[in-house]
C-alpha cells in the first residue's frame, strides 16, 4: 500500500518536473585539503530526472571518479522541483593547484557545463596541525577491525506510545577515507495508523558519500507489545574527508493518520470495536521520521608504503587474469581480462597497471562490475585490456593492483602471473606462427623490421617523412606541373586539328582558292576545248564571286555561250585568243571584287 | 665544388641525380639527428630532448617542408615537460602536416581533454583521416588531365562516340573536382590564419587592443583561434565557440612555425 501510494506521488512529482528548465552546477566539499586526503566533487542537475555525465574527470594530478548519485526533492510554494546529484570522489596523486575543468552533462538532448573549479591539495606538513584532527589520532588497524563487529544502534529503544521512529545502523564507526561500509535505516510506523511515505530519505552530510538506497523491504516488527510496520533502507556509504564527522539524523517525510476526538454518539466502544480500532474520524498530521545522528571517525589513507600503481581502491581484493584468445592471428588483437573480485569500493577504484608491457601497445581498459550482492559492495570487476603485438610475443605481459586493506591498514599489491600469448605483429604475416618459430624469431630480431614496427602511443618515432607546410595549388611545382598540362593538352589539339586538315586537304579557304587557280589555268590553257573552257569560266565565277545581279548578268551570257558552243558548232575546238582573252578579262574583273 | 675528375659528358646526370636525392640526403641527416632527441625523450631527459627537436624543427632545410614525426616527438617532450598547451601546439602541427596521424589525434585529444578543452572531430578532420589532402589533389588533378587530353583526342582526332565522351567529360570533371574540394579542405590552406593560445593562464579577450579595454569572456589554453586582425602586439582573434575580441600576441602562437611562415612569405 505504501509503496503504491508512493510510486502515485512520485508520479505526480515526475510530470512537474519534467516542465522544469534544466541547470547544472558543480561543487567541491574542500577547495583545499592535504595530501592523503580526498574530497567530494558534486554536480547538480536540477529540473531532470537523469543526465549522463562522465565516469571520470581527466586532471593530471588528481583522480576523479564517479562513485553514485542521489535524488533531492524540494518544494517551495507547492512547486516542485528534482535534482540529480551525481558524487566523485576526488584523490589527489600530488600536490599543487589544480583546476578541474568544465564537466560537460547532457540531459534532456542538451549540453550542459559546469564552471571550472580550482581546488588545491597542500603538503601534510605545510598545512598546519588542525587541518587533520585525527591526524594524531590515527587507528592502530586491530581497533579498527574490531569496531566493525559491532552493529551499532544509535537509537535508545522506542517508548510504547511513540506513532513512529527511525533507527539507523552501520557496522563501523572508524573507517578509512574511501572505504566503504554499508548503512541501514530504519522506519518504524505504529501499525495501527495508515501512513504515506512523501518522498525519499533524506540522508547526507559533508564529507560522506552516500549511494543511491534501494528500494525499501516491508516488515513487521512489534516492540514493547506494539506493532510496528517496518521499512528497511540500505545504502553504502563511504568518507571523503578525514575526521570527525557528525551526520545528521536521517529523516523520512510521511503523512500519518492520527486519531482524533470522536463526534458524539461515535464514542461507543461497541462501535469503536466494528471500526478494528481505527482512526475512522483521525486527522492527516505531516510527521518527519528520524533516526538518530551518526559519529563516524575517518582516518586518512596513509602515505608510507603506497604503491605508485595504487588508484583508489580501498577494501579486500584478489585478482586472477586470463587471456581469451591465446593465439590471435598475426596483426589481430589479444585480450587479456584481469578481474577483481572481493569487497570494497569498486566505483571508485582504478584500473589494474600493465608492467613494462615491452613490444605491446595496448589501450585503456574497458570494465564490467557483476555484483554479487544488491549493493554492489562484493562482487567483480573485469578489467578488458586490448593488446597488440608489435613484435613476437609468446607471453601476456604481467598486471598489477594495489589496495589499501583497511582491516590491517596496509597498502597490498597483487601482481599476476605472466601468461602463455603467442602474437605476432601485422606486418610479418609471412613469418612463422608456431609458438617456438616466434620464441626463435624473437630471440634473433631481425633489425629490418624493427624501425617498421609501430611503437605505443607515447613513444618517439623513429621514422620522418617529409611532407610541405603549403598545399599543392600554393606550390610553384604543382602549378608548373599544371601549366605544362594545360600545354601539353593544347599542344595534342593543335597537332591533331594539323592532321585532319592535311587529311582533308587543308582549310575550305585555301581548297577554294586552289580550285580558283585550277579553273582559272584551265581557261588560260589552250589545250582545252571553248565548250569545257567555259564550263571551267562558269565554275570559277560561281566560287569566285558573290552573288549579285551583275554576276548573274555575265553568268548567263557564259551560259549561253557554253550552250552554243557545246550544242552549236565550234564546241570542239579550242577558243580563239581573242575570246580567251576577252573571258579572262572577264573573270579577273569578278575575281578582284 | 668543381669535380674535375667527372667528363663534362657526365657532370649534367649526376648534378640531376644529386638534386633529385637531396630530399633523401636530408631525410637520413635529420633522422640521425632526432634519434639522439630520442633517446633522450626515452631515457626521461624532456628537456634535453625538447632542445634537439627545437633545433632540428628551426633549421632551415625545414621551411618548406616538414616532417609530422619530428613535431609529434616534440609534442611528447612538451608534454612530459607539463607543458600541455604548447604541446597541443605541436600535435597540432602535426597534424597540420598529416591530418591522417593517429598518433598525434589521440595525444592532441588526450592533452585537450587534461587542460579542459574540447575539439569535436569536422567532417573534414574525419575525411582526411582517411585520405591526405595531397593524395586528393594530385590523383584528382592526374585524373583530370587525364580526362581533358581524352576529351580532345575525342574530339578532334578520333571517333566521336558519345559515350567515350561522356567518360571523358565525366573523368575530366571529377578529376579536377576532387583536386578542388581537397584543396578546399586541406587545413594548411587556412593555417596561416589560425593560432593556438599557448599562455599557461586564459588570456582575456578584450574589446579593444588594450589592457584596461571592457572583457568579453576568455580562452583556455590549448584552444585553436582564427587571427582576424593584427594590431602591434595584439591579435584580434575569433574561437571556434563564437567569442571574439583582442589578446597580447605573446599569449598565442600561431599555427604555421615561424620558419615556414617566412618561407611562405619569400
Amino acid at each position: 500500500m505504501i509503496r503504491i501510494l508512493a510510486v502515485f506521488l512520485l508520479l505526480g512529482l515526475t510530470t512537474q518536473l519534467m516542465a522544469a528548465d534544466v541547470s547544472v552546477s558543480a561543487t567541491l566539499s574542500r577547495p583545499e585539503i592535504n595530501s592523503g586526503d580526498m574530497a567530494e566533487l558534486q554536480v547538480k542537475v536540477t529540473g531532470a530526472q537523469q543526465a549522463d555525465v562522465p565516469q571520470q574527470v581527466v586532471v593530471d594530478g588528481l583522480q576523479i571518479r564517479l562513485t553514485g548519485q542521489s535524488t533531492q526533492v524540494q518544494m517551495v510554494n507547492f512547486k516542485v522541483s528534482s535534482s540529480v546529484i551525481y558524487s566523485y570522489i576526488v584523490m589527489p596523486l600530488r600536490t599543487g593547484s589544480f583546476t578541474i575543468p568544465s564537466v560537460t552533462v547532457s540531459a534532456d538532448g542538451q549540453h550542459f557545463r559546469t564552471t571550472p573549479l580550482s581546488f588545491t591539495v597542500l603538503n601534510e606538513s605545510s598545512a598546519g596541525g588542525g587541518a587533520t584532527p585525527t591526524g594524531a589520532g590515527f587507528q592502530p588497524p586491530a581497533s579498527v577491525s574490531g569496531s566493525s563487529q559491532q552493529l551499532g544502534r544509535s537509537m535508545p529503544r522506542p517508548e510504547p506510545d511513540r506513532i513512529a521512529f527511525g533507527e539507523i545502523s552501520c557496522p563501523k564507526k572508524t573507517l578509512y577515507a574511501g572505504e566503504m561500509t554499508p548503512v541501514e535505516i530504519r522506519y518504524y510506523f505504529d501499525a495501527r495508523y495508515p501512513v504515506q511515505i512523501r518522498g525519499g530519505v533524506n540522508f547526507e552530510s559533508e564529507g560522506i558519500l552516500v549511494e543511491r538506497f534501494l528500494d525499501p523491504k516491508e516488515g513487521r516488527e512489534e516492540r514493547d507489545g506494539v506493532l510496528y510496520n517496518v521499512l528497511t533502507f540500505r545504502s553504502l556509504l563511504s568518507a571523503v574527508k578525514p575526521g570527525s564527522i557528525d551526520i545528521a539524523p536521517a529523516k523520512l517525510d510521511t503523512q500519518i493518520q492520527m486519531p482524533g476526538a470522536l463526534p458524539p454518539g461515535f464514542d461507543d466502544p461497541v462501535f469503536q470495536q466494528l471500526l478494528g480500532g481505527r482512526a475512522a474520524f483521525g486527522q492527516t498530521r505531516d510527521l518527519t521520521v528520524k533516526t538518530a545522528p551518526l559519529h563516524l571517525e575517518v582516518l586518512p589513507l596513509p602515505k608510507e608504503g603506497r604503491p605508485s600503481s595504487f588508484a583508489g581502491a580501498v577494501g579486500q581484493f584478489d585478482i586472477d587474469a586470463m587471456v581469451s584468445n591465446p593465439h590471435p592471428d598475426p596483426g589481430d588483437p589479444a585480450n587479456l581480462v584481469v578481474k577483481i573480485g572481493g569487497k570494497g569500493n569498486f566505483k571508485g577504484m582504478g584500473a589494474p597497471v600493465l608492467k613494462d608491457p615491452v613490444g605491446w601497445r595496448t589501450y585503456p581498459p574497458t570494465d564490467k562490475f557483476d555484483s554479487s550482492d544488491d549493493l554492489s559492495f562484493t562482487g567483480v570487476k573485469s578489467f578488458d585490456f586490448t593488446l597488440l603485438a608489435q613484435q613476437p610475443q609468446h607471453a601476456s605481459p604481467i598486471c598489477q593492483f594495489s589496495f589499501f586493506n583497511p582491516q590491517n591498514a596496509k597498502y597490498v599489491t597483487l601482481t599476476t602471473e605472466s601468461l602463455p600469448l603467442v602474437a605476432l605483429p601485422g606486418n610479418e604475416s609471412s613469418g612463422p606462427t608456431s609458438a617456438n618459430a616466434t620464441a626463435s624469431s624473437s630471440s634473433t630480431p631481425n633489425p629490418s623490421s624493427t624501425p617498421s614496427a609501430t611503437p605505443r602511443d607515447g613513444d618517439p618515432l623513429q621514422r620522418l617523412t617529409l611532407r610541405s607546410w603549403k598545399t599543392p595549388m600554393q606550390r610553384p611545382e604543382f602549378l608548373i606541373a599544371s601549366l605544362s598540362m594545360f600545354v601539353a593538352t593544347v599542344t595534342l589539339a593543335a597537332i591533331l586539328i594539323l592532321r585532319d586538315l592535311q587529311a582533308r586537304g587543308g582549310t575550305a579557304a585555301s581548297r577554294r582558292k586552289r580550285k580558283l587557280a585550277e579553273l582559272l589555268s584551265r581557261v588560260q590553257s589552250g589545250n582545252e576545248e571553248a565548250a569545257a573552257a567555259y564550263d571551267a569560266a562558269i565554275e570559277y565565277l560561281e566560287l569566285a564571286a558573290h552573288p549579285s545581279d551583275a554576276r548573274n548578268s555575265v553568268l548567263g551570257s557564259l551560259i549561253s555561250r557554253r550552250d552554243l558552243l557545246k550544242y552549236g558548232t565550234g564546241g570542239s575546238v579550242p577558243l580563239s585568243g581573242t575570246e580567251r582573252a576577252k573571258l579572262l578579262e572577264t573573270l579577273q574583273t569578278f575575281s578582284s571584287i | 665544388m668543381k669535380l674535375a675528375f667527372i667528363s663534362p659528358r657526365w657532370g649534367g646526370p649526376l648534378t640531376a641525380l644529386v638534386l633529385l636525392s637531396s630530399p633523401v640526403l636530408l631525410q637520413a641527416a635529420l633522422a640521425d639527428r632526432m634519434e639522439t632527441a630520442n633517446a633522450a625523450l626515452a631515457s626521461g631527459r624532456p628537456n634535453e630532448a625538447l632542445a634537439d627537436y627545437k633545433e632540428i624543427l628551426a633549421s632551415p632545410e625545414l621551411a618548406k617542408s616538414s616532417s609530422a614525426e619530428l613535431w609529434y616527438n616534440r609534442g611528447l617532450a612538451e608534454e612530459k615537460k607539463g607543458e600541455s598547451a604548447a604541446s597541443s601546439l605541436s600535435f597540432r602541427r602535426a597534424l597540420l602536416l598529416d591530418p591522417g596521424f593517429t598518433p598525434a589525434r589521440r595525444q592532441l585529444v588526450t592533452v585537450l581533454e587534461k587542460i579542459g578543452v574540447s575539439a569535436p572531430l569536422s567532417w573534414q578532420e574525419q575525411l582526411l583521416g582517411l585520405v591526405h589532402p595531397e593524395t586528393m589533389i594530385l590523383v584528382g588533378a592526374v585524373a583530370g588531365w587525364i580526362g581533358v587530353m581524352a576529351l580532345v583526342v575525342l574530339l578532334v582526332g578520333g571517333p566521336r562516340r558519345k559515350g567515350l565522351i561522356a567518360l571523358a567529360i565525366f573523368l575530366a570533371a571529377a578529376g579536377h573536382g576532387c583536386s578542388a574540394f581537397g584543396t578546399m579542405i586541406d587545413p594548411r590552406r587556412t593555417a596561416g590564419s589560425k593560432a593556438v593560445v599557448i599562455s599557461r593562464t586564459s588570456p582575456v579577450l578584450r574589446a579593444t587592443p588594450a589592457d584596461s579595454a571592457t572583457s568579453s569572456g576568455s580562452l583556455p589554453p590549448g584552444t585553436l583561434i582564427t587571427v582576424l586582425s593584427r594590431n602591434g602586439d595584439w591579435w584580434y582573434v575569433a574561437s571556434g565557440s563564437g567569442l571574439t575580441g583582442w589578446i597580447p600576441s605573446a599569449t598565442a602562437s600561431s599555427l604555421l612555425p615561424s620558419v615556414a611562415v617566412s618561407s611562405r612569405g619569400s
